[in-house]
């Protein structure tokens, strides 16, 4: 090897970069070698797109769509029946569903699947295989990571019945967007599909598993599938050593995309030529409070004055600059996602976004109204007890902890105390899951589809909550509000289509989150991601958001390969 | 022979002792391996989605009501079988199976080094020793201070130097990528070449030990008489250096090396970490980030097993050698 690197370089001086001329002859090896596949022959340098998805160490080799060590599958070689927009709100993009109705009472989903669909192993795909893999779910509750909980029926070779016992319009999305298709053919001989590796996946998508190494693995375009080859000829996804690498690898040319921050993000055209980045805002971040004493949370912050108080200390602009390289954007109070959800936003909340400066007066009144009096060390304190509380942050996770400190400093000045306590990751989890925190820094996520409907019910439903000391999951505010629990039953029954009755349901529980605060918003956090737009034309854009770009990020990721044209560079 | 009873009935006391610690010092750790998986998956874009987190508790077994005492007794039963159970971290691969893949790298990269780092102090040290006093003693400082920077730093600056200004190695990793894994020329030509680096880290680092040791019995046993009447009888100095000197010096270290190789599959995990060798250095740090108990106790288990071995080794061969540590038996 050290031979053929140092001719490659000499070969390469006009890129003069080691590292590129591995990758090339890597490339070269995996194409022109003997892994060469029949129909996949084109495959060449300048189609092929090499992604990191920060991968530390070596791969371990799993594409069971339903295991969660899974490396690579669901888009790529396992498609569900249709592509749902987490970032933007569009009508989902068919794929092996050709489009979806529900009864009036969505109680019963009748999907049209696609004809002419082959497996990548030749036989021919059909509405059983849908049946098929949903039976599989219901029967097998370690793999039902989508709660389905309905009863299939192909009623021919392009229709799927699926009936509920209850209105069912909100389990849509995951059903349709994140349930990965399987062949009967073959799983039907599985007996344990949980723990079956699949080391030789079949499946309808766009690309098939060629090649696979511990440091590295190639999906190769599939030649018979349904929507025509892609024209990303193979993507190949290498393991590095962290997210340091990931940025080294980028300086080195040796990648073309990559989600993650890298220095300097504001010059990123200029660092990297022939590179850009995209930020899209998805993680809305906020300090988790356990809010509940009720549920037996303990601390200052179970007031909601004090987490309101702390709510308008923030200077947002401020953290922005410091802590987030002013990639993070506005939030809302009411936790809809901005400007994703901006329809969704209700007229009643008193602001629309959280103010970018901090708005003292307005803290002051807060906390002297809920009786806290000012101390001579300038820190209110109620009952000989000071307002001070600890922030929980991983380890390591420097923005976050730069965030908080600065955060302390701002709240000093309106006379609360608040403390970074940085912990590890595994116990960090462990304090979140079971209340063992007065304060934690976090983002909340969404659900598979653009709808502010999931995260409400992920982080705010009393259903997903749990005393102090047991594991709440995902309500770790152990927030509980019975006229929230009533808008998430609601919204559950009525037909998606009817924007105006959602709109009164989730402006219900925008305004008593607002009033009560749970989680106290910070800013909306952007997940940045570099790409080599000089190879591939077609990445997603502010305007053409088509697919969340991370590189991560499954199914998306499959959507973006299929949107790509080598440009021949 | 009670001699070699009660030393085995001793290690059969300590390896149960090992295996007992490695079961409970595991289960200290805060979190469960379910959280830190669904908090990993998140930061992943995965979903958050309360039914994942019933779907992985089933998978994982983790939310079973089993006691402590019975974990432990079933735990007992099936290391006794060779059955170390599912990698959480790794899931669904077995432990045994993890650990055979990523033992090999660490055997050979850290075996290697250790046996060159040994011969080469050895060496040094004999040489150093028999003509002490000479400008070869500022070696000893050299190498000491060279043993004393923390390895990290060392090894960074190495790959700073090497790997990123000159370009004469590869950064990380432990083999091409291009090359499938086997007993074939060029895969074995490429893992060599990504593992000298590492290797010539470790050596860098730990031959000042071996060194001062050595010099400093080459001292020692240079005053002896019988070195004094080997030049009486006008032997040729090398004869006398190597035959009557280092032979007699060198047996404190041959004992120390023979610890050291038991602690070779410990591996580096800072040298592994540094490199990110595929080795069970940064399988046994994949395992504590993840709280993989299972893992953990596996590696763990073959650490033990390695060093009790190595250390009953050097007690038998004692035995053998030189009679006195049995005198009083």
């Amino acid at each position: 090897m050290f031979l053929r690197s140092s001719r490659r370089r000499a070969s390469a001086a006009a890129v003069g970069m080691l590292a590129v001329a591995m990758v090339a002859a890597a490339c070269a090896g995996s194409s022109g070698g003997s892994g060469t596949k029949a129909g996949a022959g084109d495959v060449t340098k300048a189609n092929t797109l090499i992604a990191y998805t920060g991968q530390a160490g070596d791969y371990q080799l799993n594409f069971n769509p339903y295991s969660p060590s899974l490396i690579g599958g669901p888009g790529t070689i396992f498609e569900s029946l249709f592509f749902f927009n987490q970032v933007k709100d569009v009508a989902p993009a068919p794929l092996l569903g050709k489009s979806y109705t529900w009864n009036a009472t969505g109680t019963v989903l009748t999907i049209t699947t696609r004809s002419g669909v082959t497996w990548s192993d030749g036989k021919p795909f059909s509405a059983k295989d849908v049946a098929f893999t949903l039976d599989m779910l219901a029967a097998n509750p370690a793999i039902n990571t989508v709660g389905y909980a309905g009863h299939a029926k192909a009623t021919d070779d392009t229709h799927v019945v699926v009936t509920f016992a209850k209105p069912s319009y909100m389990d849509g999305p995951q059903l349709l967007g994140k349930t990965f298709i399987v062949p009967q053919h073959i799983w039907s001989a599985i007996k344990v599909p949980a723990t079956d590796t699949m080391a030789k996946p079949v499946g309808t998508g766009p690309y098939t598993l060629t090649d696979f190494k511990a440091q590295a693995f190639t999906l190769t375009a599939n030649p018979k599938y349904w929507g025509g080859p892609p024209a990303v000829k193979a993507v190949r996804y290498l393991a590095l050593a962290g997210n340091q690498s990931g940025a080294d690898a980028l300086g080195a040319g040796q990648i073309d995309w990559q989600t993650g921050p890298v220095p300097d993000l504001a010059k990123v055209e200029k660092t990297y030529p022939g590179y850009k980045a995209i930020t899209v805002p998805l993680n809305q971040m906020a300090l988790f409070t356990c809010s509940n004493a009720a549920l037996g949370c303990t601390g200052p912050q179970t007031d909601p004055a004090v987490r309101k108080a702390i709510y308008y200390g923030m200077d947002r602009t401020q953290l922005n600059a410091l802590a987030f390289q002013g990639t993070a954007s506005d939030m809302s109070p009411g936790l809809a996602l901005m400007p994703r959800d901006q329809a969704y936003v209700s007229a009643d909340l008193k602001e629309k976004l959280a103010p970018s400066s901090p708005q003292a007066d307005k803290a002051k009144a807060l906390l002297e109204g809920a009786g806290w009096v000012k101390g001579a060390d300038g820190i209110y304190a109620k009952n000989g007890k000071p307002l001070a509380m600890t922030v929980k942050v991983v380890t390591g996770w420097t923005d976050y902890i730069t965030a908080v400190d600065t955060m302390g400093q701002q709240l000093k000045a309106i006379g609360i105390k608040i403390t970074a306590a940085q912990v590890s990751w595994n116990e960090w989890a462990d304090a979140r899951g079971q209340g063992h925190f007065e304060l934690l820094i976090d983002s909340l996520n969404g659900g598979p589809s653009a709808d502010p409907y999931y995260l409400n019910a992920y982080f705010l439903s009393s259903l997903n909550t749990a005393k102090v000391g047991k594991t709440a999951n995902p309500n770790y505010a152990r927030f509980s509000d019975p006229k929230v629990d009533a808008a998430l039953a609601a919204l559950k029954s009525i037909d998606p289509t009817k924007t105006q009755d959602r709109k009164v349901q989730l402006g219900i529980i925008q305004t008593q989150v607002e009033e009560n605060m749970p989680y106290i918003p910070i800013l909306t956090g952007g997940t940045t991601s570099e790409f080599h737009s000089a190879k591939f034309d077609g990445w997603p854009s502010k305007d053409d958001l088509y697919a969340f770009p991370a590189v991560w990020s499954r199914p998306d990721d499959a959507q973006i390969y299929k949107h790509l044209k080598p440009t021949g560079k | 022979m009670r001699y070699y009873g009660r030393k085995l009935a001793f290690y059969a006391v300590a390896l149960w002792a090992a295996v007992t610690l490695n079961f409970f010092i595991p289960r200290l750790l805060p979190g469960n391996p379910v959280d830190i998986l669904m908090a990993k998956l998140q930061q992943r874009g995965g979903s958050i989605d309360p039914s994942v987190r019933r779907t992985y508790e089933l998978l994982l077994g983790s939310n079973s009501r089993e006691s402590l005492w019975s974990q432990y007794v079933a735990y007992l039963g099936n290391t006794v079988h060779g059955n170390l159970g599912t990698s959480v971290s790794a899931f669904p691969a077995k432990v045994s199976d993890v650990i055979a893949q990523s033992l090999p790298w660490t055997i050979v990269l850290v075996g290697i080094a250790t046996v060159i780092s040994f011969v080469l102090g050895i060496v040094l040290g004999i040489v150093v020793g028999w003509r002490r006093g000479s400008w070869l003693d500022s070696l000893v400082p050299a190498t000491t201070v060279l043993a004393a920077v923390p390895y990290f730093w060392l090894a960074l600056i190495l790959v700073a130097l090497l790997s990123s200004t000159l370009h004469l190695f590869p950064i990380m990793g432990g083999y091409d990528v291009y090359f499938t894994p086997g007993l074939n020329w060029e895969f074995l030509r490429s893992a060599g070449y990504y593992g000298v680096l590492p290797a010539l880290t470790i050596v860098v680092s730990s031959v000042g030990g071996w060194l001062l040791g050595m010099r400093n019995m080459m001292v020692s046993t240079t005053s002896e008489d019988y070195i004094l009447t080997a030049e009486a009888k006008g032997l040729r100095p090398r004869r006398i250096m190597m035959r009557y000197a280092a032979r007699n010096a060198v047996l404190p270290s041959v004992a120390g090396f023979a610890i050291s190789l038991g602690f070779v599959v410990s591996g580096a995990i800072v040298t592994e970490q540094v490199f990110s060798y595929p080795g069970i250095g940064s399988k046994l740090l994949q395992a504590v980030q993840n709280n993989d108990y299972a893992l953990m106790q596996g590696i763990f288990l073959v650490i033990t097993v390695a060093v009790l071995g190595a250390n009953l080794l050097v007690d038998l061969l004692y035995g053998i050698i030189d009679p006195r540590t049995r005198a009083d038996s």
